[in-house]
């Protein structure tokens, strides 16, 4: 450099840091909420990955707690504060369209290569009351049994594929195998607290004209289904005694630890499972109960709101979390199944066994109806009904009658 | 000598100083009442905003027939009258042993606040576990020690559930007793028991015409206290069983909390909060006036 040079040195780094900081306050920013319980998730290196491909769009990720994710999207969607896209699931979708709080998806779908790549029962199974998309599915699961093999094979008995074979199975797997007197291992954790209506429904909903609408649930089928989960815990004691409190962590760890049997949830628990269990621990469909079959199907999805500043770089990030190769990412995280079928084809992050429980069970795995009310039935109605009546506080018609005025007052 | 032209001089520099606490007060506590208070007046679920309308009392009114408001005073009813009276008596108990001498005083007077140090959040998360009918080591002692002859699902039993916690609450909530009559206590002189003695007054003489005399005062303050900040409270048991098995361990303040949060019907649950606020106001001008004419006498 001369001397004549370097006067304009100081004017050019004046001029690039400007052009840095004004480059900088230019980009446009996601405000994205999330849940994940795994700590070491690879949201990080997704959000890299999507700000180098997409220059000026910055990604601002938030893992929200899933104990009050709903309560907190809720109130800042009211405080004029809702990020500007979200991780759904189904039963949040007629809340927000009551609030106003979602764009429909349709306009994007049609211009977006990556449509085709999605599995399309998901788009039906996502698709809003009145006909238009809001939602775009990110993972999904399906709810099965976990069953301990080893027991089973220890006590030479089949998995069960009627209710009636379940309540066997369950009674077998109840004993008491120190001599004591008490019963330390019980034939299946029933997980009485918040987010269990998927165990019940199971073996309720599953029944020939049980259901939601008016009427169905206080049929005599209807009755009889809850009163076979009392009879589980009341009368067999099959259930460990804990079991009106029980959550998800009490259910998995009394699996894993051996004190029961049998329980149910999802692939997303597999992978600890398998660390804790090894091969004593398999899946199955869950029983058919009734002359049906129900199971609970999983879903989540990622929207955008109507408040989004700039919902087309949002839209650019969540079409980008379901596209091939950052869905299996994305997946890897939450240890759920991806939507898109390239990534689901090549998928080997699961035991083989899990996946084949889940995909057994793909025909008869149903949602929730598509109401506001059944937000109230998982968070209030269901909880508290259900541990009333596994309590003796009331009975089974009387639980089967408060959530069938929930939905049809 | 002339006449001042004002008799008092007003004095700005008091207000000024107050001012800042006074706005700070006025916007966290009474503006969040009013706002209460309004809510509760109107039909506000949070996800019909197009819905908030003017109702009256109409809440209130649904309060008088809401079996789950009955359910849940009775239980507040409960959880103040046991719990209270639990963290008093073993504050008490603990403050007199911290008031001999021995060689680790230091070290118990700073262990015994841990209780109260602790987060409620990680006392309910270990309590939950003490509690806990396969691995709990409460269940472990009462069954070596053949007091039970099976595991008792502490949490799970809508009859044991609200006593587990209220004994929950008890362990986190003593220090505080301990800590305020310990330094009542400190503050007696020791000539008045020399002088008892002397006189032949024996040791429980001492303790109830000197002893309790003297912390009389910062026992009704304390208690005053602790009957507003227990009554108030529902993190441990939100985090415990979150009102349940079922209502068994419902309380006004959670069943507030849960319609407003949960339900998102924030003007039904600020009128549970409105009751359960004039409820409180009553109990605590009736405990001012029958403790402090006691103290009086």
């Amino acid at each position: 450099m001369n001397f004549h040079s370097k006067p304009l040195v100081l004017p050019f780094l004046f001029f690039l840091l400007a052009g840095s900081i004004l480059f900088h306050a230019q980009a446009q920013t996601v405000r994205f909420w999330y849940h994940f319980d795994n700590a070491d998730n690879p949201m990080t290196s997704l959000v890299e990955k999507f700000e180098s491909e997409n220059p000026g769009i910055q990604i601002e990720a938030e893992n929200i707690p899933w104990n009050s994710y709903y309560d907190q999207l809720y109130t800042s969607i009211a405080a004029g504060d809702a990020p500007d896209a979200a991780m759904v699931k189904l039963n949040a979708l007629p809340r927000l369209l009551e609030m106003e709080a979602l764009v429909s998806l349709d306009n994007y779908f049609s211009n977006w290569a990556g449509k085709a790549n999605v599995q399309e029962n998901l788009f039906e199974l996502t698709r809003a009351a009145d006909g238009k998309h809001y939602y775009l599915p990110v993972q999904y699961v399906i709810l099965y049994l976990y069953y301990r093999a080893d027991l089973f094979a220890e006590l030479g008995l089949q998995v069960p594929n009627t209710c009636e074979d379940f309540r066997t199975v369950a009674k077998a797997l109840t004993r008491d195998t120190n001599g004591d007197g008490r019963p330390d291992t019980y034939g299946f954790g029933f997980r009485g607290g918040k987010g269990g209506h998927d165990h019940w429904a199971s073996l309720t909903l599953s029944r020939n004209g049980v259901g939601f609408g008016k009427g169905q649930l206080t049929s005599a089928e209807g009755v009889k289904g809850t009163q076979f989960v009392l009879d589980l815990f009341q009368k067999d004691k099959v259930f460990p005694p804990s079991a009106p409190n029980d959550g998800f962590k009490e259910i998995i760890g009394a699996f894993q630890a051996g004190v029961t049997a049998m329980t149910i949830h999802h692939i997303g628990s597999s992978k600890g499972m398998v660390e804790a269990l090894g091969n004593k621990v398999s899946a199955a469909p869950v029983p058919e109960c009734g002359g049906g079959h129900w199971t609970a199907f999983g879903d989540e999805s990622t929207a955008i709101f109507s408040s989004a500043e700039d919902k087309d770089a949002a839209w650019k990030w969540i079409s980008f979390l379901s596209s091939d190769g950052n869905n299996a990412e994305f997946n890897k995280a939450t240890g759920q199944l991806p939507v898109t079928k390239t990534d689901s084809a090549k998928w080997n992050l699961h035991e083989k066994r899990f996946v084949d429980a889940t995909v057994a069970s793909l025909p008869y795995a149903q949602l929730l109806p598509n109401a506001s009310e059944t937000a109230d039935f998982t968070n209030s109605v269901w909880p508290i009904s259900m541990q009333r009546a596994l309590t003796g506080q009331i009975d089974a018609r009387a639980m089967n009658r408060e959530i069938d005025s929930l939905y049809n007052p | 000598m002339g006449k001042t032209p004002f008799r008092h001089s007003f004095q700005v520099l008091p207000y000024v100083m107050v001012a800042p606490s006074v706005v700070v007060t006025l916007a966290i506590v009474f503006v969040p009442m009013l706002q209460a208070i309004w809510m509760s007046l109107h039909e506000y679920v949070l996800f019909r905003p197009k819905a908030i309308q003017w109702i009256g009392i109409q809440h209130f009114l649904k309060i008088l027939e809401d079996e789950v408001f009955w359910i849940s005073l009775q239980h507040t009813v409960v959880w103040i009258s046991l719990t209270v009276p639990a963290q008093l008596l073993l504050g008490l108990l603990t403050a007199l042993l911290l008031n001999q001498h021995f060689f680790w005083r230091p070290l118990a007077r700073a262990l015994v606040i841990i209780p109260w140090a602790l987060p409620s959040v990680v006392i309910s998360l270990m309590w939950v576990w003490i509690y806990d009918a396969n691995f709990g080591i409460l269940n472990e002692f009462l069954l070596r020690l053949k007091l039970i002859s099976y595991s008792i699902p502490w949490l799970a039993d809508p009859d044991t559930a609200l006593y587990a916690i209220i004994l929950t609450l008890t362990w986190q909530g003593f220090p505080f007793f301990a800590v305020m009559i310990l330094a009542g206590l400190q503050a007696i002189p020791k000539t008045y028991y020399e002088a008892a003695a002397i006189d032949g007054a024996s040791v429980i003489q001492q303790f109830f015409y000197i002893t309790i005399p003297g912390i009389a005062g910062v026992i009704f303050t304390s208690v005053l206290l602790r009957i507003i900040w227990v009554a108030n409270s529902l993190d441990v048991i939100f985090v415990m069983t979150g009102g349940g098995p079922g209502y068994a361990t419902h309380t006004l303040p959670l069943y507030a909390f849960v319609e407003a949060r949960t339900s998102l019907d924030y003007g039904y649950g600020s009128a549970l909060a409105v009751t359960f606020s004039l409820l409180l106001t009553i109990l605590v001008v009736l405990y001012l006036t029958r403790a402090q004419r006691s103290i009086d006498q």
